[in-house]
C-alpha cells in the first residue's frame, strides 16, 4: 500500500484564499520596507549600529519615570513659529562643504534578562557604522560596521547585572528565534551585507547634491511640502502609487512615525545646513501626532531638545513562539533628540509610554530601541572610523 | 512546472507572490485549517521578502524554497496541527460531517482526513511529519524536500521511511485506503 498517496488524497481539499486574505497579505508585504525603513532610509545603505555604556544611565527624555502614563515634559519647549530655542540653530554659521562626509552611528535594542537575582535590561543587537562620501561623484563612498559588546542598559542595571554573576552572553528571544550577544565588540570591517567601498560612488546625498542640500529653504512650511507632504512620504516609503484603503489607514496611522524617521534620516545623514535642520525640525513640530516634550538626554547621554509622535499599542502574541512572559501589550512612542545650538540630530529613538507585556517590569521611558549619531561633519582628508569604542 | 524560469525573489517579488500565493496557502490550509492558513501563507512570504536576496537560485527553485519556509512557519503552529489532526481523529471515520458543527468539523468534508490516519499523522514527529507531508501535499522529490528543510537527501529517505511504517502500523497493517473507500462507496 502506498501510505503516500493516501495522505494525498485523504487531506481534504481547503477553500482557495479569499481576496481579503490576499490583500492582507500583499499589504504585509507593502509594510516590509517600512518596517526596515530605519536601517533602509537612515542607513543609506551602511549598517546602522548602535550602543551605550555598561555604565551609562539613561536620563529619561521627559525625565517622569514614576507611575504609569506618559512621561510627563520637565519643561515646555516651544518649537512653533515664533519659538525662540532654535534661534542658535539658525544663526549657526553654514559650513563649507569639505571633500568627504563622514557619518557615525549607533544602534541597539533593549533586550529583559530575567535572572532569579532579578530583572535587568540590556542593550544587545548592538553595532557602530561609520560610513563616507566624497563630494561629488567619482570621489567615492564607503560603508564599514562592528558589533558593540551587549551591556547593561542603566546603572541600576549594571548593578543587577554584577549581583547575576556579571554573565558574558546573554541569550535573548528576537522576535521568532533566540540570539546570543556576548560583551566582545568585533573589529570594523567592510565586507558583508550593506557593507563596502565604491570607488565610483560619492555625490549623492538621499538622492540630492551637497550643494542641492545647501540650497534648500529654510521656511518650515516649505520643507514640510517638499519632504513631509503625503506625496513626498509615500514616495519616499516606497509606496505603491495606489494603495488600497486598508493600506492607506495604515499609512495614516503610521505617518507621525514615518514623519520623525523621514526628518531623523534627512538630518542623521545628509550635510544639511543649521538653518535648514531648524526649519526642517519647525517643519516636524506642526505636523499631526508630533509634539514638544521638553529637554531630554539621548542614549549617549548628550542634551538636547525632544520631540514625539503620538503612542501607539504593540501586542505580542505567542504566535511565533518565545517565552509567555514576553506576551501582552505595551504602548511606545517615537521620540527625536536634536542639539537646539546646532539642530544637528543626536538621536531617534522607540520609548516605552505605557509598561505591560514582555516590558511591564520597565518603567514609562525606557528605551525600546535606539539610533544615534555618534558624530558627522565634513573633512578634507579620507575619514576612517574611530578604533575607541562609543563607550567605555 | 512549466519551462518558463521562475520569478527572481530579489527583483520580481510580486510575481513571486502572484504565482505561488494560492499554492502556498493551500497546503498551509491542508495543515492547519482554513483560519491559520491566510496567516501562515501571508507570514510566509513575509518572511520571504525579507530573505529575498539570500535566495540563492543554485540551490533550490523558488517554488521549494516557499515551501521551506512555509513549513517553518507551520512548525510554530505546530499545536494548532496537532489538534486539530487529533480532533479529526477523534471524530472517527464513520460519521458524517452533517452531525457536526463544530469549526473543526466544517473544514473536514465527507472525504476529509479522519480516525486513524489523523490520529497517526499527529503522533509522528515533526521532522517525519514535515518531509511526510511535503512528498505528499506539496509533491515535493526528496531532492526538493531536502533543500527544502535543509537536510540531507539520506534524511529525507528515512523519515520518510519510518513515517510509512509508524502509519502502516497504526492502521493496522490493513489497507485503510480500501476500507476508507468501502466506507464511503
Amino acid at each position: 500500500m502506498d501510505e503516500v498517496r493516501m495522505v494525498r488524497d485523504r487531506y481534504p481539499e481547503p477553500a482557495p484564499p479569499t481576496a481579503q486574505e490576499i490583500a492582507r497579505a500583499k499589504a504585509l508585504l507593502n509594510e516590509a520596507p517600512r518596517r526596515s525603513l530605519p536601517r533602509l532610509r537612515w542607513g543609506l545603505g551602511g549598517v546602522v549600529a548602535a550602543g551605550a555604556a555598561a555604565t551609562l544611565a539613561f536620563t529619561l527624555v521627559g525625565g517622569n519615570t514614576s507611575g504609569g502614563g506618559n512621561p510627563a515634559p520637565l519643561r515646555t519647549v516651544n518649537l512653533d513659529a515664533k519659538g525662540a530655542i532654535l534661534a542658535a540653530a539658525e544663526k549657526a554659521e553654514q559650513q563649507p562643504i569639505g571633500k568627504y562626509w563622514y557619518v557615525d552611528h549607533l544602534d541597539g535594542q533593549s533586550y529583559i534578562m530575567r535572572p532569579k537575582t532579578g530583572t535587568y535590561a540590556i542593550t544587545g543587537a548592538t553595532s557602530e557604522s561609520f560610513s563616507w562620501y566624497g563630494a561629488k561623484p567619482g570621489m567615492g563612498e564607503a560603508y564599514y560596521g562592528r558589533d558593540l559588546p551587549a551591556h547593561p542598559l542603566t546603572a541600576r542595571d549594571a548593578a543587577l547585572w554584577r549581583k547575576a554573576g556579571s554573565p558574558s552572553s546573554f541569550r535573548v528571544w528576537s522576535g521568532d528565534k533566540y540570539l546570543t550577544f556576548t560583551t566582545k565588540a568585533t573589529k570594523w570591517s567592510a565586507n558583508g551585507p550593506e557593507r563596502g567601498t565604491d570607488p565610483r560612488g560619492g555625490g549623492d546625498f538621499m538622492g540630492k547634491s551637497a550643494k542641492e542640500l545647501q540650497n534648500l529653504p529654510t521656511s518650515p512650511d516649505e520643507l514640510a511640502k517638499m519632504f513631509l507632504s503625503e506625496t513626498e512620504m509615500k514616495r519616499a516609503m516606497g509606496h505603491l502609487p495606489n494603495p488600497r484603503a486598508e493600506l492607506e489607514q495604515r499609512f495614516r496611522q503610521a505617518e507621525p512615525y514615518s514623519d520623525i524617521m523621514r526628518v531623523a534620516s534627512l538630518l542623521g545623514r545628509a550635510p544639511v545646513p543649521p538653518k535648514v535642520r531648524a526649519g526642517l525640525m519647525r517643519a516636524l513640530a506642526s505636523q499631526p501626532g508630533i509634539h514638544a516634550i521638553g529637554r531630554g538626554t539621548d542614549p549617549l547621554d548628550r542634551q538636547g531638545v525632544a520631540l514625539a509622535s503620538d503612542d501607539r499599542a504593540t501586542t505580542v502574541t505567542g504566535e511565533f513562539g518565545g517565552p509567555k512572559v514576553d506576551q501582552g501589550t505595551y504602548r511606545s512612542r517615537a521620540v527625536v533628540i536634536f542639539d537646539e545650538r546646532t539642530g544637528a540630530l543626536l538621536s531617534r529613538q522607540e520609548e516605552l509610554t505605557k509598561p505591560g507585556g514582555r516590558y511591564a517590569e520597565m518603567k514609562p521611558g525606557f528605551i525600546i530601541e535606539y539610533q544615534a549619531v555618534r558624530s558627522t561633519n565634513w573633512t578634507d582628508t579620507k575619514p576612517t572610523p574611530p578604533a575607541e569604542l562609543p563607550f567605555d | 512546472m512549466t519551462g518558463d524560469p521562475p520569478p527572481r525573489p530579489a527583483e520580481r517579488f510580486d510575481e513571486v507572490f502572484d504565482v505561488y500565493f494560492a499554492e502556498i496557502h493551500r497546503y498551509a490550509a491542508k495543515r492547519l485549517g482554513p483560519d491559520a492558513a491566510a496567516d501562515v501563507a501571508a507570514q510566509t512570504f513575509l518572511e520571504a521578502f525579507r530573505q529575498r536576496r539570500r535566495y540563492d537560485p543554485e540551490r533550490a527553485h523558488v517554488r521549494t524554497w516557499l515551501y521551506g519556509i512555509a513549513t517553518k512557519v507551520v512548525g510554530r503552529h505546530k499545536r494548532a496541527e496537532t489538534r486539530a489532526l487529533r480532533t479529526r481523529a477523534r471524530l472517527g471515520p464513520g460519521r458524517s460531517s452533517e452531525e457536526h458543527t463544530e469549526r473543526v468539523d466544517s473544514r473536514v468534508s465527507a472525504e476529509g482526513l479522519r480516525g486513524e490516519l489523523a490520529g497517526a499523522i499527529a503522533a509522528l514527529p515533526r521532522g517525519q511529519r514535515d518531509v511526510l507531508l511535503l512528498v505528499a501535499l506539496a509533491d515535493l522529490s526528496h531532492d526538493e524536500v531536502a533543500a527544502a528543510l535543509g537536510i540531507s537527501y539520506g534524511t529525507v529517505g528515512s523519515r520518510l521511511n519510518r513515517a510509512r511504517t509508524t502509519l502502516r502500523k497504526a492502521l493496522g497493517g490493513t489497507n485503510p485506503m480500501l476500507t476508507l473507500e468501502e466506507q464511503h462507496g
